[in-house]
C-alpha cells in the first residue's frame, strides 16, 4: 500500500508475552525501546520535546473524504472479533483484511463475515510480524487495534507509517514516550490516531455533555470517572485473556492501567484540550489485595497463576488539576468484588449528575438550580430525553443489540461517517496521549510518593482553541456509491 | 468635565445597553448595539451579534470605542457568556492607544451550545478596563441575544403537579419530595378547580385541570404571554423552599421591558408575608405519597405582584428561575 517515508527507525520491539518482562521500565512494557530508538529517550513528565521539521499540528485537521473506508482489523480476540461485525455492518465500510497473530482466529471472522454476505476479507496470521504484513500489503484506509495492551503502541506507529488513520482501543500506549511518538507520528503522516473509546459515546455520557456545554451545570468545577468492574474470574479465565495477558500486567507495576473510560467523558464535558487543559496529576494506590484473596479462594493450586506476584494496587487513584482551576479523579479498580460503575459524574456552581447510583431507568440522577429545588435529587430520564445526543436520536434503532448498550456501534459510525464524510474526528490523537497519560503517570506519580507531576500539553498549546468534539451538529452519513 | 466614578459610569454603560435591549427584545442587532455608545465624552462596549445556532464554536467581536477627549491606555476586554458557556480567552489585551474617536476591536470564541425548544435570553457581557480616556477606568456592554417563542399562557408552561386528591396523592410533587396540596382542602378554602380568586387588585383564576396533573408553573425562566395593561403584574402561588425569589420580567408591545423582585414564602412555616407576599387561603394538612397526612399544619397560597410600566401593554412575562417558586395563576391588576 501506499506508505508515508519518514526517517525514523523501526522499532518493533521484542515483545515477550507472559512472565518474560523485566520490571526495569517503568511499566515493563518494551517502551524504552522505542522511545530511545526515537531520540526521545526517557521523558519526564511534563516534559514537551520539540516538533521535528514538518510536522504540523492535527487539531482542526479534516479526514480526506473516503467514498468507502476499507478497513484492516488487527487483534481478532474477545474484543476485536466482537467489533468485526460491527465495522463491517456500517455503510460504505469494507473490510478488508483481518489479522491475529493466531491464523484461525482470521479465518473465523473471514468466515463470520461471509456468512453475513460480506466480501471474503484477506487473512493474515500465524506470527507477531503478520499484521506488518497486511499493512505492507494492504491498502488500507483505516486499521482497527484490538490486541493486548504492549502492542498497541507499535501496531498503532507502523499502521499511521503504511498510510492509514488507526482506531486504537484503550490504551493506546503505556509509556509517556510512547504517547508523544504518536503523537508525533499522526502529526507528521497527517493521519488521525485515535482512541477507541466507546464510553465517550454513551447516552448518559453525551447527554451530559450536553447539559455541561448548556451550562446546566453552571461552571463546571469538578468530575470524577474510572473504571470500577470486578474482573477476577475473567482475570484468572483460561482463555478468555490470551496467554493471562491482562493479569500478568498485575505483576509488572502499580500504575492505573484503565482509567480511560470513566475519564474520557469528564474530559470532554470540561474541554480538555479545546479550552481548558490537564496539567498535574497526583496518585494513590491501595495494597494489593483482591487477585491473591481470590486466586486463594477459587484458583486450584497447581494453576499457573500461582507463580505470580501481584504488585498492582486494588485502587489507583488519580487526582487532576486543570489549568482552569478543575479537578478530575479518576479511579481504577478491576480486583475486587462489586457492581460495575464508570463513575461518570460532575458539578459545578449550579448543580451536579450522578451516574451509577440507581437514580432512574438511566441508572443517573442529578440536581440543578433553577430547575430544581428543595436538595431533593432527581431522575435523569427528562433531562436525557431533552438533551439526547443526535447520535443516539438517528441511530438508536440500529445500535440496539450492538456491544455495549450501543455504544460500540455508535462509536464504529461516527468515525466511518467523519470519514466519508472528511469531517474533524471527535477524538484525536490529542485526547487519546491525555486520557492515557494516567498510565505512566501514575506510576511516576507514585514513585514520588504521591507528589503531583506535570500532565505534558501533548496540543503544544492548541488546547485554548474551543473545538467542537463530540458535541457535534447532526449531519447525514454520506450515500453509498 | 469631571468624570464619573467608575461605578457610575460602568452602571451608565450596562443601563444604556440594556435599553438597546429594551428597544428589541428580539436579537439586538448590531445597529441597534452600536446605539449603545453613542453617548459623548464616554467609553462604550459594543458586542457583535451572536449566532446562536449550535453547537458550534462561533467568533464574537466586541468594539470599546473611545468617543472622549483623551487616548485609552492599557486598555484590556474581557468577555463572558451565560453561565457555564466556554468563551476564550476569557480577556483579551488590546497594544497601543486608542485615539480619541477611534475604536478598538478585539474577538472571542464562544462555545454555542444546540439550540433548545422554547424562549431563551442568552446575556453577554463585555467589561473594558483601561486608563485614560474618559477616566472612569472601566466601562460594560451587554448584549441578549433571544431564542423561542413565548408559551401562549400559563397553562402551556405548567411542569409540576402541585395538587393531587386524597384518593391519589402518589402523582404530586410540589416540594420535590413527592408531596402535594389536597384538592379537596383547598377547595374548603375558595380554591377548587378553576375558581376565581380576588388577589391584590387582580382576578385570577386556580388551575381548571384535574388533580393529579400539571397544575402549576415551577419557575425555569419561562416565557408566557399575557394581554392587556394595568398598574402591577399579581402571581398566585406558593414556595416550595424559604427563598422562592427571582427576577420577574416583563415585555410590553412597544418592544420595551421593566424587571422586578418577587418572591413567594414556603407553603408551610414560613411568616405569611415574606417576600412581600400577601396570603390568599391556608389550607389545612397535604397529601403526602402515601396518603393525606400533616393535618396539624397549614399549607398556604400566596399572591405578589410587581409593578408594570404605566401606559404600556404587556406583551409577554420571563418568570424567575427559581422552581422553588410555584406559580398557579397569573394576571393583570389596575
Amino acid at each position: 500500500m501506499q506508505t508515508t517515508s519518514i526517517t525514523t527507525p523501526d522499532t518493533t520491539p521484542d515483545t515477550k508475552l507472559a512472565t518474560g518482562f523485566s520490571r526495569r521500565s517503568v511499566l515493563g512494557s518494551a517502551a524504552a525501546v522505542g522511545g530511545a530508538a526515537l531520540g526521545i529517550g526517557a521523558l519526564t513528565a511534563g516534559a514537551t520535546p520539540a516538533r521535528a521539521a514538518g510536522q504540523r499540528t492535527m487539531v482542526n485537521q479534516a479526514f480526506e473524504a473516503h467514498e468507502i473506508v476499507r478497513i484492516g482489523l488487527i487483534g481478532l480476540g474477545n474484543r476485536g472479533s466482537g467489533m468485526a461485525r460491527g465495522w463491517a455492518d456500517i455503510p460504505g465500510a469494507h473490510v478488508v483484511a483481518v489479522c491475529d497473530i493466531r491464523a484461525d482466529r482470521a479465518k473465523r471472522v473471514a468466515d463470520d463475515l461471509v456468512a453475513r454476505g460480506k466480501t471474503r476479507p484477506k487473512e493474515y496470521g500465524g506470527e507477531r510480524g503478520s499484521f506488518k504484513q497486511m499493512l505492507d500489503r494492504e491498502e488500507l484506509d483505516l486499521v482497527y487495534i484490538a490486541t493486548p495492551w504492549e502492542f498497541h503502541y507499535d501496531q498503532a506507529r507502523n499502521s499511521m507509517l503504511a498510510g492509514a488513520h488507526v482506531a486504537v482501543e484503550l490504551p493506546i500506549a503505556t509509556e509517556l514516550n510512547e504517547l508523544w511518538d504518536l503523537v508525533n507520528t499522526s502529526e507528521m503522516t497527517r493521519k488521525h490516531l485515535l482512541l477507541a473509546e466507546n464510553c465517550s459515546y454513551g447516552r448518559n455520557e453525551l447527554a451530559m455533555l450536553k447539559m455541561a456545554h448548556e451550562g446546566v451545570f453552571g461552571d463546571i468545577t469538578h468530575g470524577a470517572g474510572g473504571y470500577l468492574h470486578d474482573l477476577r474470574a475473567l482475570l484468572f479465565n483460561d482463555g478468555y485473556y490470551t496467554d493471562d495477558w491482562r493479569r500478568l500486567w498485575h505483576t509488572r507495576s502499580t500504575a492505573s492501567f484503565y482509567p480511560m473510560h470513566g475519564l474520557a467523558p469528564i474530559a470532554a464535558a470540561m474541554d480538555i484540550n479545546r479550552g481548558d487543559r490537564a496539567v498535574t496529576l497526583a496518585a494513590t494506590a491501595t495494597a494489593p489485595r483482591g487477585l491473591a484473596d481470590y486466586r486463594e479462594r477459587f484458583v486450584p493450586r497447581d494453576h499457573r497463576s500461582w507463580k505470580e506476584e501481584y504488585i498492582n494496587g486494588d485502587r489507583i487513584s488519580c487526582e487532576i488539576t486543570t489549568s482552569g482551576g478543575r479537578t478530575i479523579s479518576a479511579e481504577h479498580n478491576v480486583s475486587q468484588p462489586r457492581p460495575y460503575s464508570r463513575i461518570n459524574s460532575i458539578e459545578g456552581s449550579r448543580g451536579l449528575f450522578e451516574d451509577y447510583v440507581g437514580g432512574d431507568s438511566t441508572g443517573a440522577r442529578v440536581y440543578a438550580e433553577p430547575l430544581h429545588s428543595g436538595d431533593t435529587w432527581r431522575g435523569f430520564k427528562e433531562l436525557r430525553q431533552e438533551f439526547d445526543h443526535w447520535l443516539w436520536k438517528e441511530l438508536e434503532d440500529d445500535a440496539s443489540g450492538s456491544g455495549h448498550g450501543g455504544m460500540d456501534y455508535i462509536l464504529q459510525w461516527r468515525l466511518i461517517q467523519t470519514m466519508r464524510a472528511g469531517l474533524v474526528p471527535d477524538i484525536d490523537v490529542y485526547d487519546s496521549a491525555m486520557w492515557c497519560s494516567p498510565v505512566p503517570l501514575s506510576v511516576e506519580s507514585l514513585a514520588k510518593k504521591g507528589k503531583p507531576v506535570e500532565i505534558p500539553d501533548f496540543t503544544r498549546g492548541n488546547w485554548r482553541k474551543p473545538r467542537v468534539g463530540l458535541d457535534s451538529r447532526q449531519t447525514e452519513m454520506p450515500p453509498v456509491p | 468635565m469631571v468624570a464619573p466614578s467608575f461605578l457610575a459610569r460602568a452602571a451608565l454603560a450596562l443601563t444604556i445597553a440594556l435599553g438597546g435591549l429594551l428597544v428589541a427584545p428580539a436579537a439586538i442587532t448590531a445597529a441597534a448595539a452600536a446605539e449603545t455608545t453613542d453617548a459623548t465624552d464616554t467609553v462604550g462596549v459594543t458586542i457583535g451579534a451572536v449566532d446562536l445556532d449550535g453547537p458550534a464554536i462561533v467568533e464574537v467581536p466586541v468594539t470599546v470605542r473611545n468617543q472622549s477627549t483623551a487616548a485609552l491606555r492599557t486598555l484590556t476586554v474581557s468577555f463572558r457568556g451565560p453561565v457555564g458557556w466556554q468563551v476564550a480567552p476569557a480577556s483579551r489585551s488590546v497594544s497601543g492607544a486608542v485615539k480619541p474617536g477611534a475604536g478598538a476591536t478585539v474577538t472571542f470564541s464562544v462555545r454555542v451550545p444546540e439550540r433548545r425548544p422554547g424562549f431563551h435570553l442568552r446575556t453577554f457581557t463585555a467589561t473594558a478596563t483601561y486608563r485614560g480616556g474618559d477616566g472612569a477606568g472601566a466601562a460594560v456592554g451587554t448584549r441578549v441575544e433571544r431564542s423561542g417563542e413565548p408559551m401562549a399562557d400559563l397553562a402551556a408552561a405548567f411542569n409540576n403537579t402541585g395538587i393531587t386528591d386524597e384518593s391519589a396523592t402518589a402523582a404530586g410533587n410540589f416540594d420535590g419530595a413527592g408531596n402535594s396540596f389536597s384538592a379537596q382542602k383547598l377547595a374548603d378554602v375558595g380554591l377548587g378547580r378553576g375558581a376565581e380568586v380576588e388577589a391584590l387588585g387582580a382576578t385570577l383564576a386556580m388551575p381548571d385541570v384535574a388533580p393529579g396533573t400539571a397544575d402549576n408553573v415551577a419557575s425555569g425562566g419561562q416565557a408566557v404571554k399575557v394581554s392587556g395593561s394595568g398598574n402591577a403584574l399579581v402571581l398566585l402561588g406558593s414556595g416550595s423552599s424559604f427563598s422562592a425569589t427571582g427576577t420577574v420580567t416583563v415585555f410590553y408591545t412597544d418592544g420595551t421591558s421593566s424587571t422586578a423582585e418577587t418572591g413567594l414564602p414556603n407553603w408551610s412555616f414560613q411568616e405569611t408575608d415574606a417576600h412581600g407576599a400577601t396570603l390568599v387561603a391556608s389550607s389545612v394538612g397535604r397529601n403526602r405519597p402515601d396518603g393525606y397526612g400533616d393535618a396539624a399544619y397549614q399549607y398556604r397560597v400566596f399572591a405578589n405582584s410587581v409593578p408594570l410600566t404605566a401606559g404600556k401593554t404587556v406583551d409577554f412575562v420571563v418568570l424567575p428561575t427559581n422552581s422553588a417558586l410555584h406559580v398557579f395563576a397569573m394576571g393583570l391588576a389596575g
